[in-house]
């Protein structure tokens, strides 16, 4: 999806999810530990943003939501920012190189973005001098967070999709293999 | 066009990632008092009513998710919990158990202090099994032969005479109490001189008859009953002088004899430590045996008490 393509409707789609889902993971998901640990939306939703709406919308959104997170939980300005404008980018990168349209490719694309996110800011914060060792709780810590995010992928797709469908501009791509499938004598509709 | 998409789409990506690296650049290092550290503070006191209201708005939602995770956390304690007090009953169990043979034992330290038991070469056993037919007054004890524990050895423990073996095998020994009929035993009221012999009361397994003691014996309740410390005829037994059997509750006064009637000190019914007196050659009991039995009939103390003793009751 090109810059040109994208619709006011959209903007404030993403915007209002954006803003919505980030103060839910604030205020209710954070406080419900699964097996330990709080599932993160945010890279998520920035993975999904990113699959549907392609790499520039995705880039900008993970900026945007990486700014909004840090500045509403007071961390440093930048890091989630720079973390999730790759995120974003990457998935919006994926759809437009690859367009996957396996059933398992939110949970996939989910997971991948939950480890990016989850590494990639304990790796920061090691660069920036956090004093805390590498430890094996730490390994867990990490390995359980893109577990609990992978379990939660499907529904949170499922809302972003939901929430964007409304706005998304219709793909060349995917109008050209739905009449494919509807004229070609692959319907069974074709057939009467 | 594509070329013109794709230079976009990467400067975008350059200009968000070089923005990330300048603002985490600016704010890593600048005071807390900096011009970013400031906005922070501002967004915070503006979101802080978004979050607040969003927040009690949410506490239903977060309640139901904190019930179902409770719940389910609350179960989890619970079977913990089943399973820590299973393992604490089986401990409390355990520690009574130890508590009472800790008990018996102190009570048979002392009692070996007070009547010198430890040159009678005491072993200490633990009761494994009671007979649990209520015509046979027996125990039977983990040591045997084995151990130096030898038929008629005398047993006791903390509080008083608890009977003589009376069967042994190799690692264990069965043990009649002296509330078996089967079982006598020479004794005296007190410090007095006259002895008797202690038997079971018919028709009373928990009551001894202290029987045949002579006319002129001062006996009044309350009294307690030791042993005398006289040898069987029958055999090598000797019960040493001094152990308490019972406290004297009536007297019983009959035309040849006076009898008394006794209420043992030991609690027979529970008993689990105990120490079986095994006089082996060359000790003082021992020889004291020996140097009895080799006595003429009726020298020795307490001769007819022996005799009727070793009738019906060894002791």
């Amino acid at each position: 999806m090109s810059g040109s393509h994208v619709s006011g409707s959209l903007l404030l789609r993403i915007a209002a999810l954006s803003v919505a889902l980030v103060f839910v993971q604030i205020g209710v998901v954070s406080e419900l530990p699964l097996f330990g640990v709080s599932v993160d939306l945010s890279p998520l939703l920035v993975a999904f943003v990113g699959l549907l709406c392609g790499s520039t919308l995705g880039a900008l959104a993970g900026f945007s939501v990486g700014l909004l997170v840090d500045l509403a939980l007071v961390q440093t300005l930048g890091v989630t920012s720079l973390i999730f404008t790759l995120i974003g980018y990457w998935s919006g990168r994926l759809r437009e190189l690859r367009d996957p349209q396996a059933a398992l490719t939110p949970l996939l694309v989910g997971a991948i973005a939950s480890a990016v996110s989850l590494v990639g800011y304990s790796v920061i914060e090691f660069l920036l001098g956090v004093d805390a060792p590498v430890s094996f709780v730490l390994l867990r810590q990490i390995l359980l967070g893109i577990v609990v995010n992978t379990i939660v992928a499907m529904p949170v797709w499922a809302l972003v999709r939901r929430a964007l469908e409304g706005g998304l501009p219709e793909d060349p791509r995917r109008r050209r293999r739905r009449r494919a499938y509807t004229t070609g004598g692959l319907s069974p509709l074709s057939r009467t | 066009m594509y070329d013109k998409t794709v230079r976009r789409r990467r400067a975008v990506l350059v200009l968000l990632v070089v923005l990330s690296l300048l603002l985490l650049t600016a704010y890593f290092g600048e005071a807390p008092g900096g011009r970013l550290h400031a906005v922070q503070r501002g967004f915070l006191t503006v979101v802080s009513p978004i979050q607040d209201g969003a927040n009690k708005a949410l506490k239903p939602v977060r309640d139901l998710f904190g019930w179902f995770g409770d719940t389910l956390h609350a179960k989890g304690q619970r079977n913990e919990l089943r399973k820590q007090v299973e393992k604490l009953r089986g401990e409390q169990v355990a520690d009574q158990a130890e508590k009472r043979s800790y008990h018996e034992l102190l009570s048979l330290f002392h009692l070996d202090n007070q009547l010198s038991v430890a040159n009678y070469h005491p072993v200490t056993a633990t009761v494994v099994g009671i007979t649990p037919n209520i015509w046979y007054s027996t125990v039977t004890i983990d040591k045997g032969g084995a151990d130096g524990v030898r038929l008629n050895d005398p047993v006791i423990n903390g509080e008083g005479l608890v009977g003589k073996v009376t069967q042994v095998a190799s690692d264990g020994a069965q043990v009649s109490l002296i509330t078996d009929s089967t079982v006598g035993v020479s004794a005296r009221i007190g410090t007095g001189n006259a002895t008797g012999i202690v038997q079971p009361k018919v028709g009373d397994p928990n009551t001894l008859l202290l029987q045949y003691l002579p006319v002129n014996t001062q006996a009044s309740p309350g009294e307690n009953v030791v042993t005398s410390g006289t040898v069987a005829a029958s055999d090598n037994s000797l019960y040493p002088p001094g152990i308490p059997i019972g406290q004297v509750t009536s007297v019983n006064e009959e035309s040849a004899y006076k009898s008394v009637n006794v209420r043992p000190f030991a609690n027979l019914h529970n008993l689990d430590v105990v120490q079986v007196l095994t006089s082996v050659a060359g000790s003082l009991p021992a020889n004291l045996s020996k140097l009895a039995l080799g006595l003429p009939a009726g020298q020795s103390s307490g001769a007819s008490g022996e005799r009727l003793a070793s009738t019906g009751a060894a002791g």
